[in-house]
C-alpha cells in the first residue's frame, strides 16, 4: 500500500504535539483507517532523523500484532513526511470515564481492566514495558475492544547493565519507586498505573492527581498508607529517597463504597507499594476474580460517545 | 512566584501559599476584611431565635457577635476577643453542632417560596402560551367567516363588517376571562417538573471470561521458569540486584529469562531448501 492509496475525509482530523491524525479511507478496500501524518519540521529540527517517539512507535507495533494493542498497518513517507497507519479507534477511555450519562458497571469496568492486562501481558512477555499507561492511551474502536495505544515511550526491559530513565508514566499514574527515582525497575510500573485507572473507573475522577512529584507520593501515602521498612525493604536504598511522615491510611472500602469485595482486592494487590509484591499482568488476567466479560453492552455505550479520532501522544 | 504551589515572599521572606490567596471581591479593603471576619465568626456563633428564651436575650447576643466582629476588625482588643470567642466555642460546643446541620426557619421559608414561586411562573408561562394559541385560532376562523360572509350574504358589505367587528369583540375578552379560572384550577398540580427517572442500563451478560496464557513464538527450545534457572545455576552468570535495583522490581531473574530466550529464539529455524534456492 501506498501513499495514494489513502484519501483523506478532511473534516475529521486532529493535531496533536508533533502529528497531525487524519481518519482515512483506504481506497483499494473501503477500510477506515487513522493516518498520523509526523512533522518533521525545518531542516535543523530534522538533523538529528525523525522524532524518537515516533521511531519507538514504528520500531515496537510492527512486530506486536495482539487484539488488545493498536495494530500499525502501514508506514509510508512522501515527500518529506512520515505517515503511520493505525486502526481507526471510536474513542479511548478517557473520554468514557468523563461523560457521566455512561454507567459504568462492575462487569463493564472488569471487561476494561482485562482488556486492559491482557494487551499488557502480552507486552510484558515480549519484555516490553509501556511506561505511559493512561486512560487517553486506552483507545476503544466501534465494537467496545480496548487497544492499548500509544508506544511513545515504550522501552524493552530486562538489560541488567542499562540505566531507565524514571521520568516516565504521566505523574497521576506514576509509582512510587519511579517516584523514588529508580533507575531499574520491571512491570510493576505499568501494574500501578492500571491500578489508578482502574480506581478512576470507580470513582469516575482521577485517583491521585497529584501537583508535583512530592505532592504526588504524600497523596499515594495518604490514601493507602506510608509502608514501612517491613513493607517495602529496598525503599530506602533508591536513589532519591525521602522520608515521609507515616500516614496510617484510609481502607480501600470507604474510598470505594460502591465497588464489589473482588474489584477492591484486585485494587489492593496492583497497588502495593513493593514493585516486587505488586501481582504481575498474568496474574490479574488469570484469576478467578474477573469472571465477566460483556462485550455487547460496550457498543451500546460506545454509540452514546462522541465519535472522535486520538491515536498517538 | 507560585510555580510551586507555595514560595517565599521577595521583599520579606515570609512563606506563602497560593491556595491562601484569592481575588478580592469588593473595592474597599476594609469592607473585605470584615466581611471575612464576619464569615468566620457566625459560623460558631449560629445560635438562632428559637434557641432563646426572649427577645431581649437574642437582641443582646446579636449585640455581642457585632462587637466582636467590630473589635476584630478594628484591632480592638484583639487578645481578649479571641479569648471570648474560644470561651464560647467551648461553652455552645453542642449547640454549634447542632446548628450547623440545621437550616433556620428562615431560610426553610425562604426555600419553600422559591420552590412555590418556580411553580407559578411555569404555570402562568403554560396558560400564556395556550391562551395565544386560541387567539390565533380565533382570529383565523373570523377571518374566514368575513371572507364567506362577504362572498355568500345578501346584506351589504359595509352591515358584514359592523357585525363582525362586534363580534371579534365579544371573543376578544371572552379568551381572557376563562384565564383566572384555569390558573386557580391548576395551581395544585406541579407542573414543569419532569420526573427524572434514568433507566439503568442493563447488563447484558455475554461469554464468560476464560483466561488464556500468551503464546510465545519462539522457533526454538522451550524456555526455562524462574525455579528452574535457580536451580540449575543459570543466575550465577548475570549480575545479582543491587538493592536499589531490589527496591525499584527489578529481580536478576528477568535479565536472565530475557537473554536465555534472546539467545534461543530462531534456534530451530531452517530455510526450507525451495525458498533458499
Amino acid at each position: 500500500m501506498y501513499g495514494e492509496g489513502y484519501s483523506n475525509l478532511p473534516s475529521e482530523k486532529t493535531i496533536r504535539n508533533f502529528a497531525t491524525v487524519y481518519k482515512a479511507k483506504d481506497t483499494l478496500n473501503g477500510n477506515i483507517y487513522a493516518v498520523k501524518k509526523i512533522k518533521l519540521g525545518t531542516r535543523q529540527e530534522t538533523a538529528d532523523g525523525i522524532n524518537r517517539t515516533a521511531l519507538r512507535e514504528i520500531k515496537l507495533l510492527q512486530e506486536l500484532h495482539h487484539p488488545n494493542i493498536i495494530g500499525l498497518v502501514d508506514v509510508f513517507g512522501q515527500k518529506s513526511n512520515v505517515s503511520l497507519v493505525f486502526d481507526f479507534m471510536e474513542t479511548d477511555l478517557e473520554i468514557v470515564i468523563r461523560d457521566t450519562s455512561i454507567v459504568l458497571t462492575p462487569p463493564h469496568i472488569k471487561s476494561y481492566i482485562v482488556q486492559t492486562l491482557k494487551g499488557l501481558e502480552y507486552l510484558h512477555t515480549h519484555w516490553i514495558l509501556h511506561r505511559d499507561m493512561k486512560p487517553n492511551n486506552l483507545l476503544i474502536n466501534h465494537e467496545g475492544v480496548l487497544k492499548v495505544g500509544d508506544f511513545g515511550l515504550a522501552k524493552f526491559f530486562g538489560s541488567p547493565n542499562r540505566v531507565y530513565t524514571h521520568q516516565v508514566v504521566t505523574r497521576w499514574y506514576r509509582c512510587p519507586e519511579l517516584l523514588f527515582g529508580a533507575r531499574n525497575y520491571g512491570t510493576g510500573v505499568d501494574i500501578w498505573a492500571v491500578g489508578c485507572i482502574l480506581a478512576e473507573l470507580l470513582l469516575r475522577v482521577p485517583f491521585l492527581p497529584g501537583d508535583t512529584d512530592l505532592d504526588q507520593l504524600s497523596r499515594i501515602f495518604q490514601a493507602l498508607g506510608t509502608p514501612s521498612d517491613a513493607d517495602w525493604p529496598n525503599m530506602k536504598d533508591l536513589p532519591d529517597f525521602v522520608r515521609f511522615k507515616t500516614f496510617t491510611g484510609t481502607p480501600l472500602k470507604e474510598i470505594f463504597i460502591a465497588a464489589p469485595d473482588d474489584l477492591l482486592e484486585l485494587l489492593k494487590s496492583m497497588l502495593a507499594m513493593d514493585p516486587l509484591k505488586r501481582c504481575t499482568s498474568t496474574e490479574v488476567s488469570g484469576e478467578a476474580s474477573l469472571d465477566v466479560i460483556t462485550t455487547r453492552t460496550h457498543v451500546i455505550i460506545i454509540k452514546t460517545c462522541v465519535i472522535i479520532i486520538r491515536i498517538g501522544p | 512566584m507560585f510555580i510551586k504551589g507555595s514560595g517565599a515572599c521577595s521583599e520579606c521572606g515570609t512563606a506563602l501559599r497560593r491556595s491562601n490567596f484569592r481575588l478580592q471581591l469588593f473595592e474597599d479593603p476594609y469592607i473585605e476584611k470584615e466581611i471575612d471576619i464576619r464569615k468566620m465568626i457566625l459560623k460558631d456563633f449560629n445560635k438562632k431565635e428559637e434557641d432563646f428564651t426572649s427577645l431581649k436575650d437574642y437582641n443582646d447576643y446579636l449585640e455581642m457577635v457585632e462587637s466582636i466582629i467590630y473589635n476584630l476588625t478594628n484591632n480592638i482588643d484583639v487578645e481578649s476577643t479571641k479569648k471570648q470567642i474560644e470561651f464560647y466555642k467551648k461553652d455552645n460546643k453542642d449547640l454549634i453542632k447542632k446548628n450547623k446541620s440545621k437550616l433556620s426557619k428562615d431560610e426553610e421559608y425562604l426555600e419553600m417560596l422559591i420552590q412555590q414561586e418556580k411553580q407559578e411562573s411555569e404555570v402562568q408561562r403554560q396558560l400564556l402560551q395556550e391562551d395565544e394559541a386560541r387567539q390565533k385560532n380565533m382570529k383565523l376562523k373570523n377571518k374566514e367567516t368575513l371572507i364567506d360572509e362577504l362572498m355568500f350574504s345578501e346584506m351589504s358589505a359595509a352591515d358584514i363588517m359592523a357585525s363582525h367587528r362586534e363580534l371579534t369583540k365579544v371573543t376578544d375578552t371572552s379568551s381572557t376571562l376563562p384565564k383566572k379560572a384555569t390558573t386557580e384550577f391548576s395551581t395544585g398540580i406541579k407542573m414543569g417538573v419532569q420526573d427524572t427517572y434514568i433507566p439503568l442500563s442493563k447488563v447484558e451478560t455475554g461469554e464468560l471470561y476464560k483466561y488464556e496464557p500468551v503464546e510465545v513464538f519462539m522457533c526454538g527450545p522451550k524456555f526455562l521458569s524462574e525455579e528452574e534457572l535457580a536451580i540449575l545455576g543459570y543466575l550465577n552468570h548475570v549480575r545479582g540486584a543491587s538493592n536499589p535495583d531490589r527496591g525499584g522490581g527489578y529481580r536478576s531473574v528477568m535479565a536472565c529469562q530475557r537473554a536465555l530466550q534472546d539467545s534461543y529464539c530462531g534456534l530451530y529455524y531452517f530455510p526450507d531448501s525451495g525458498a533458499a534456492s
